[in-house]
């Protein structure tokens, strides 16, 4: 690849990661919670129908970024109130958040649809942000800089603060936690608000940056990349800033590819289509060679907590 | 306002399709049924809009009093479509038409069945006593747009984004290369493969990525407007838009489009089957029947470009020009049309190469 | 007088029987207000997806066909949940069953006799079972969650298919498109009630489920699957290996998904396509939950499911609601089956005002 190519590519690898990274990062936290959502593709689509509907009708992208968090959260409310007070079945939850999620926003979204939305630009000044160089730092919309952020904060509140520490306690003991007297379910509750309202933020990606219209199923399984590449990143947040630069990498790369005429002919294209999940599978094979026998992911993932049991 | 409108008059006619289930056949003597079934919905901007357009023109011309339709939308290709064209057909409406080339397994199952019913299959290839086929010629309209491309191209790189690799992208792209190429032997065209039915974030991906690497006219053949937006925001020479006028995603961009016009098709169609004349033919329509229009040219198209396209879109009406006249080259330099010879309506599904200037990954 | 909130001692069976259709009478009121609300006619969206598939019986051969994969696939997947294996992948289980069953037929194109369509359903339950094999293999040697392989594998499953069928399988006389061949006759499914589109996967499903209800209850490996999902301590002193387990659940699952798809391959697509995966992996964990993991259960419910499919199509034509509707009301007869089994392990119980309650 030549040289001129690499500030666009790099621009298009970013724009790409982002959406994933954001759904990533809020599953990251309700994950190291105990939790398992398996209704990020839903929550996302949520947050992308509001975004767009919003836009359309106000035309304040920041309005628009934060009803789509509100969206995404009350979406996750639903499956908190299912899975942590009525301990319903977190995996049956979860896809059924996504069958709502891909159902309601294609109804609700209908007067939306095919509209062009108005784009959330770079957040530098012109001088920066359009600079052939430079642009591959400065040219990105707010959502690139807050999901680089969020990685910081989330990573910083996990692991540096004492709320992080009681949070990733609940996921690997859920009982023991409860004995001393940490409100296991109050902190899932937050931890699962939160995902929503990342998932919704990073369905705002879509009509504000990547594709600007609203279109059913728009996201079109992005939240399913998420949900692999918080396995990829072994539930830790710096990983998982790596982990969605080398899916979105995977992505651009082959794109690029095959935009070039050229390369990637050994393998079919459905092959590379399908790398990030083997991918991911491979990743999770690793992480368990490494540590003898056990993956790194929260031991009670996926496991209903009563208080009473 | 359109949108507004077109909404509207579906809402009205889903209150009156909603009648015959109790009333019967009574109803059907005074009005003809018709159904139309489509892989999306008509807001779509593209391959559904033009059917549901056709279909709007068609209640117009005909008459509301005359004839009713029923819209089944997202229907996808698969035995879940062989339900919809019974229902259909159960439901008394005498004619239906299947919009997508996978519904065909399934309508000439249903065809069987209901052997008193007719059945209209879009892109397909197979008739039947009560099956007639249509299709529309797109690649004639490929052509003018290729013609555009050549001479406004300020790279000589040009770019298709299909969806996946069938006959009618494959021949688009054809077309476009070849026409493109006889106003500039420079051009390459580079043709690419969403590789899935529907993945916006994708399709712009594989836009901006042909941006990047000094394509400045892209055309598409997917459904929905992503790639034109994209074009716009990067402020390259050109897009077309694709089934329908696009201009509204980028006005700046949009130089012209290939707008799918159904209308007069189903208005025939329709007419015929009043009239009691309806056969099972097998047409396919292009810009000399008006099925395939090009939509309003850019106002800051250049003068003499904009006469180029009209030639080309006259000559293939006018039938001088064939968008596969031969000599023509595959992309590995070998002759695969001789000069003075064409590629003909029929042997026109069996190709499977791309024209010489064309790179492709599959 | 107060209400306390307690988890019952045994789980209630009334309520486990009634809660499914609580649940179907919740989204039938909430979906007519909802629709209503919309601008819709609710109460007739209602009819039209609820009523209208049972009342006019040239659409019980449609619940027929749509309702018999949702069922073969449900039934292997209460298994595996009953036994605590989150198998999530059956539609790529389902796909790759449809591919080694159509490989079958490919291989016998030229062939007849009435050995051929067995031998594809064998290969397709293999194709299944193999494809679930793979999370097996990796959860009981490399301790790798299943829910998160199965899934992955699921998106690989679909490539494999495109690359199939757009390349090595397409038929040549297809001009271009991408499918295979037609089947022959020898390898489609036979119609089993005539003038109708049932096909012999109607009576398979029927099949499958009795027989598994009849293992799950009768047999050493029912009682092992049900002690190791229930107490899986209890299930180690019983002699019980929980890696065998894990392997015999991930395998029938695989092994019904599979047949599932290769039945759908064989009978309704008569093909394989692009467009073969259809979410019936996805759609049967709904049935196997609203079934209450249990065969019987699965049978019911998949014709439910396949009522709203049936029901939603009719609503589509007829009153003009969306397809997206049909979502809608599958998700809320979930969360709200989901939500009434609380009160399958708990119940309100009167209690003295003195007794301070504490927070459930």
């Amino acid at each position: 690849m030549n040289s001129a190519l690499i500030v666009p590519f790099i621009v298009t690898l970013v724009a790409a990661s982002t959406p994933i990274l954001l759904a990533a990062l809020g599953e990251l936290v309700v994950e190291k919670s105990g939790v398992l959502n398996l209704g990020v593709e839903g929550m996302m689509l949520i947050g992308a129908m509001t975004t767009a509907a919003v836009m359309l009708t106000t035309g304040n992208p920041y309005l628009a970024i934060g009803s789509a968090a509100l969206a995404g959260a009350f979406a996750a409310l639903l499956f908190a109130v299912l899975t942590l007070s009525l301990s319903a079945n977190q995996v049956a939850t979860g896809l059924a958040l996504t069958i709502l999620g891909t159902g309601l926003t294609a109804l609700v979204g209908r007067p939306f649809t095919g509209q062009p939305v108005p784009t959330l630009g770079p957040l530098f000044p012109p001088a920066l942000a359009n600079d052939p160089i430079w642009r591959v730092i400065f040219g990105y919309s707010p959502l690139v800089y807050l999901s680089l952020a969020m990685v910081v904060a989330v990573w910083f509140f996990l692991m540096r603060t004492r709320s992080g520490l009681i949070l990733r306690a609940i996921g690997e003991s859920d009982t023991s936690a409860h004995s001393i007297g940490y409100p296991v379910i109050g902190v899932r509750y937050l931890a699962v608000l939160f995902g929503g309202a990342m998932a919704g933020i990073g369905g705002a990606c879509f009509p504000l940056m990547l594709t600007p219209q609203w279109a059913e199923r728009l996201t079109a399984g992005r939240g399913w990349i998420a949900l692999a590449l918080v396995v990829f990143a072994a539930w830790r947040p710096y990983r998982l800033l790596a982990g969605a630069y080398i899916f979105g990498l995977l992505m651009t790369l082959e794109v690029y590819a095959k935009t070039s005429g050229g390369g990637f002919r050994i393998f079919p294209s459905e092959f590379w289509a399908a790398l990030p999940y083997l991918a991911t599978i491979l990743v999770l094979v690793l992480i368990s060679l490494s540590r003898k026998g056990s993956t790194s992911a929260p031991a009670c993932l996926g496991k209903p907590f009563s208080p009473a049991g | 306002m359109m949108r507004l409108n077109r909404r509207h008059i579906m809402q009205l006619g889903g209150a009156a399709a909603a009648l015959p289930l109790l009333g019967g056949q009574a109803f059907a003597q005074e009005k003809v049924k018709v159904g139309f079934v489509l892989i999306g919905t008509p807001d779509d901007n593209g391959w559904n809009y033009g059917h549901d357009q056709g279909r709007l023109f068609m209640l117009d011309a005909i008459g509301e009093d005359k004839v009713e339709t029923t819209v089944v939308t997202n229907v996808a290709e698969g035995p879940d479509s062989e339900r919809v064209f019974r229902e259909l057909a159960q439901q008394g409406h005498q004619l239906i038409f299947g919009t997508s080339f996978g519904y065909g397994d399934y309508i000439h199952r249903v065809a069987r069945q209901f052997p008193d019913t007719r059945f209209e299959w879009a892109t397909g290839n197979l008739t039947a006593p009560n099956v007639a086929l249509y299709n529309a010629k797109f690649h004639e309209g490929r052509a003018v747009l290729g013609t555009i491309a050549g001479l406004t191209t300020k790279t000589n790189k040009i770019a298709y984004v299909g969806s996946m690799p069938i006959p009618e992208v494959v021949m688009g792209i054809n077309a476009f290369a070849l026409a493109a190429r006889k106003v500039n032997p420079e051009v390459e065209v580079t043709a690419v493969y969403v590789g899935s039915w529907f993945d916006p974030p994708r399709e712009a991906d594989l836009a901006r990525s042909l941006i990047a690497q000094g394509v400045d006219v892209i055309t598409q053949h997917t459904d929905g407007p992503v790639i034109p937006q994209i074009a716009e925001s990067s402020g390259i020479v050109g897009v077309f838009g694709q089934g329908a006028d696009m201009s509204a995603f980028a006005p700046n961009t949009h130089l012209t489009s290939i707008i799918d016009h159904w209308g007069p098709y189903y208005v025939q169609a329709v007419q015929s089957l009043i009239d009691g004349t309806w056969t099972n033919g097998s047409v396919w329509p292009g810009l000399k029947e008006g099925e395939v229009l090009i939509g309003p040219y850019n106002p800051n198209l250049a003068a003499d470009v904009v006469a180029k396209a009209e030639e080309v879109k006259n000559a293939i009406i006018d039938g001088s020009l064939h968008p596969f006249a031969g000599p023509i080259n595959d992309n590995t330099g070998t002759e695969r049309v001789a000069a003075g010879d064409i590629i003909d309506d029929g042997e026109f599904w069996a190709v499977d190469w791309y024209v010489e200037g064309v790179s492709v990954v599959e | 007088m107060q209400f306390r909130l307690e988890k019952r001692a045994e789980p209630s069976r009334l309520m486990l029987y009634l809660a499914p259709i609580l649940a179907l009478a919740i989204t039938a009121v909430l979906g007519a207000l909802l629709f209503s609300v919309m601008g819709y006619d609710g109460i007739g969206a209602v009819r039209e997806i609820f009523l209208t598939p049972l009342t006019n019986p040239y659409k019980w051969q449609d619940l027929a066909v749509k309702a018999s994969p949702l069922v073969i696939i449900a039934v292997g997947l209460s298994v595996a949940y009953r036994a605590n294996v989150w198998n999530i992948g059956a539609e790529g289980q389902y796909i790759v069953g449809a591919i080694a069953g159509t490989g079958v037929a490919l291989l016998t194109y030229n062939l007849s006799g009435p050995w051929i369509l067995p031998l594809m359903l064998v290969a397709g339950m293999a194709g299944g079972a193999a494809y679930a094999a793979i999370p097996a293999f990796l959860r009981t040697r490399f301790r790798v969650n299943e829910i998160l392989t199965t899934l992955m594998l699921t998106y690989a499953s679909v490539n494999l298919l495109n690359y199939l069928v757009f390349g090595p399988w397409k038929s040549p006389t297809a001009m271009g498109q991408p499918q295979t061949v037609l089947f022959s006759l020898d390898q489609s499914l036979p119609y089993v009630v005539p003038g109708t589109i049932i096909h012999l996967g109607t009576p398979i499903a029927i099949a499958v489920a009795l027989i598994v209800w009849l293992v799950m209850s009768r047999s050493v490996f029912g009682f092992q699957i049900r002690t190791v999902g229930l107490a899986p301590h209890a299930a180690r002193y019983g002699g019980f290996s929980a890696d065998r387990t894990v392997w015999m659940a991930l395998l029938l699952s695989g092994a019904l998904a599979g047949l599932a798809g290769i039945l759908e391959a064989a009978g309704p697509f008569g093909r394989l396509v692009p467009q073969f995966p259809t979410n019936y992996g996805f759609t049967a964990i709904i049935v196997a939950f609203l079934g209450r993991l249990h065969p019987i259960g699965c049978l019911f419910a998949g014709i439910i499911l396949a009522i709203t499919f049936v029901g939603g199509e009719v609503a589509q034509t007829t009153m003009r609601l969306p397809f997206a509707a049909v979502g809608v009301f599958q998700a809320m007869v979930l969360f709200l089956l989901l939500a009434a089994d609380f009160f399958v392990r708990h119940r309100f119980r009167a209690v003295e005002p003195k007794t301070s309650a504490r927070p459930a």
